[in-house]
């Protein structure tokens, strides 16, 4: 990944360890203010997707001209980095937080002026993030605070370099930046798994029943509570939640409901295997309902066995070690969620996630009880709601390129920058769809960039949805609308790609149900482009049911 | 003690150990300019536990002067 970094230190040492990604550095390091001020600086003409802007608290205050004259001029820098934030809407700036430790010997009578600068940034990048979607806090305050100056700072490296950080230091900086880095690249995981005796509480409620377990809100207790509350806050960002356990299901399901410092509730959770048969089965069972592959789960348990029985059994789940020292639940929480869910922001749709889980869980029984599928699909009175995608959209559009692996024709991966870029092209459109039915609304899921190749031919370079509202046809039934819509543009083909892989066996479902095709090439990485005649007549057989409402979405671009 | 010194070397300047011996210094390959020269001394202080002085670090001309160094120091 293109990415900048900015400091007002010396940051070479940092820059040159970050080997996996392709790194920046403005020349000279006074000058990070004039590199954002300027749009044709080098910094922008390298084309980075992320900047980073490092800087050194006590920098901040050299000179000692009072701490008028610094805020005020940190009121100015800070104002760069807004009108660059504005002017580059396509970058996402990650400004760090500010330590400056004491720099003068003052009596204790006299004001802070470290403190007070320190507030004076935070507020002042806060207030940039949350004008700014693609302004982000980068917390190195934070990082000092854990592990100390004396660790994170080296007076020789200053004073022979420049170089603020301690070669240790330097290397945490390097992972957080690369964790940020590799978050816009590499697919979270979607659930995690939880088992309950002596891991949501401690003790095993068969034996001590519900008045025996540990878990309080003070005192030995709350160890639990407070790993409860990190478990909740990681379901709120659009984790799965789900229980795997060996119980009898009515002792556990007191504890979800009845306990009264139980912060995790029986709702928290999408799904829940509570029974006595082994728990490799139960997390199979578990991925298929959620229509997740093995590689999205992760899986925490106190015991040593069963967490060795899924690393064999099932090597894809990710079992992180159990903390030895149940206080420490809490934090070892922290890492699991740097380590595994680590994520830049959370949407709209994150937030719904665990609601939607359970909304389909009531489609899937109501399915069961409907004599047709047609019966079923119309009773669910689902409303597709399809538009061109606007640019408030597109992080949410990057974010199902980068994360769906099963309905997706092409799997091509996308960043925000690309799709903006993409949407700005002649002929190329990029489409996102919501859908929601009578069970509630499941959000932006449907994401497809198409493409007019030649007068009378368009494609779809992308077409791919999120499962959780696969099974329903509203593919089939968006297709049939871009057919008709092009049919109406003069366009007499449309050309399909078909990229398989290991996981979308879904979109090969969708090609083969289509009807009309011809292979027009087949390539040798096992790339197929299929041809529709469209002029005609529809590939699509069967639809979704649905009320299809369209903002003037206009295809009618591609064709002129 | 030399093996250790040239691995820690090798490793801050990201080159491979059969490019160094015990007279390579600062200069010597292109890997080794005066950041990594600063680099090569804190790796050296953190892998040893000591704080070399910034009198003694402008001493340094080859890897061979870290050996002098500590002998001189033990």
């Amino acid at each position: 990944m293109k990415c900048a970094l900015l400091s007002n230190v010396n940051i070479e040492s940092i820059a040159r360890q970050m080997v996996r990604h392709e790194v920046h550095i403005a020349q000279g390091y006074g000058v990070w203010t004039q590199e954002l001020a300027d749009p044709a600086s080098g910094t922008f003409n390298f084309g980075p997707s992320s900047i980073f802007v490092i800087v050194d608290g006590a920098e901040l205050l050299r000179g000692q001209r009072g701490l008028e004259l610094v805020l005020a001029e940190v009121d100015q820098q800070l104002a760069w980095i807004e009108q660059a934030a504005e002017l580059s809407p396509g970058i996402k700036f990650f400004i760090s937080t500010v330590d400056v430790p004491a720099q003068t010997l003052r009596p204790i009578k006299e004001e802070n002026v470290e403190r007070c600068l320190e507030q004076h940034w935070q507020r002042g990048i806060a207030r940039a993030s949350a004008n700014h979607g693609n302004v982000y806090i980068f917390d190195l305050k934070e990082l000092v605070e854990q592990v100390g100056r004396s660790f994170l700072y080296s007076n020789k490296r200053w004073y022979l370099g420049g170089l603020r950080f301690s070669i240790a230091g330097e290397k945490l900086i390097v992972n957080e930046l690369e964790r940020i880095l590799d978050a816009q690249l590499v697919t979270r995981k979607k659930c995690l798994l939880l088992d309950l005796d002596n891991t949501l509480w401690g003790g095993v409620i068969g034996e001590d029943g519900i008045g025996g377990i540990h878990l309080s809100e003070s005192g030995e207790g709350a160890r639990y509570r407070d790993f409860q509350l990190r478990i909740r806050n990681l379901g709120q960002m659009g984790v799965i939640l789900g229980i795997v356990s060996k119980n009898n299901e009515a002792d556990a399901i007191e504890v979800l409901e009845r306990h009264e410092h139980m912060v995790l509730r029986k709702d928290d959770f999408a799904a829940m295997k509570i029974n006595w048969s082994a728990k490799a089965q139960n997390i199979a069972e578990l991925a298929q309902n959620l229509d997740i592959g093995m590689d999205s789960i992760v899986f925490i348990d106190d015991n040593p066995v069963e967490r060795e029985a899924i690393r064999t059994e099932l090597p894809d789940v990710s079992v992180p070690e159990f903390p030895a020292d149940t206080c420490e639940l809490a934090s070892f929480f922290g890492q699991v969620y740097k380590e595994y869910f680590f994520t830049l922001e959370s949407t709209e749709e994150d937030r719904k996630r665990t609601e939607a889980y359970l909304a389909n869980a009531k489609r899937a029984a109501e399915r069961t009880a409907s004599a047709s599928i047609e019966e079923f699909l119309a009773g669910l009175r689902t409303k597709i709601f399809l538009t061109r995608a606007r640019d408030e959209d597109l992080a949410r559009a990057a974010q199902l390129t980068q994360k769906t692996n099963q309905f997706n024709l092409t799997t091509r991966r996308y960043t925000e920058q690309e799709l903006r870029a993409l949407q700005t092209t002649p002929g190329t459109e990029v489409f996102i769809a919501s859908v929601a039915d009578k069970y509630g609304d499941n959000g932006k899921v449907l994401v497809s960039v198409v493409r007019r190749q030649a007068p009378d031919t368009a494609e779809l370079d992308t077409f791919l949805m999120s499962c959780r509202v696969l099974g329903r046809f509203v593919e089939d039934q968006i297709l049939d609308y871009f057919v008709k819509e092009l049919r109406s543009d003069g366009f007499s083909k449309l050309r399909v790609q078909f990229i398989p892989t290991r996981k979308n066996a879904p979109a090969r479902a969708f090609i083969e149900r289509l009807r009309g095709g011809k292979l027009v090439s087949d390539g040798a990485s096992g790339a197929q482009t299929w041809e529709f005649e469209i002029s005609k007549a529809s590939p699509v057989t069967k639809t979704a049911c649905a009320e299809l409402v369209t903002k003037s979405v206009p295809l009618a671009e591609i064709a002129s | 003690m030399e093996e250790k010194l040239i691995s820690i070397v090798a490793a801050a300047l990201r080159v491979p150990r059969s490019k160094l011996t015990l007279e390579t210094g600062p200069g010597d390959l292109e890997a080794w300019d005066s950041l990594a020269q600063i680099n090569v001394a804190s790796e050296i202080e953190a892998e040893f536990g000591v704080s070399i002085p910034i009198e003694q670090l402008a001493e340094i001309r080859h890897i061979r002067d870290f050996l002098r160094y500590f002998e001189k120091t033990s």
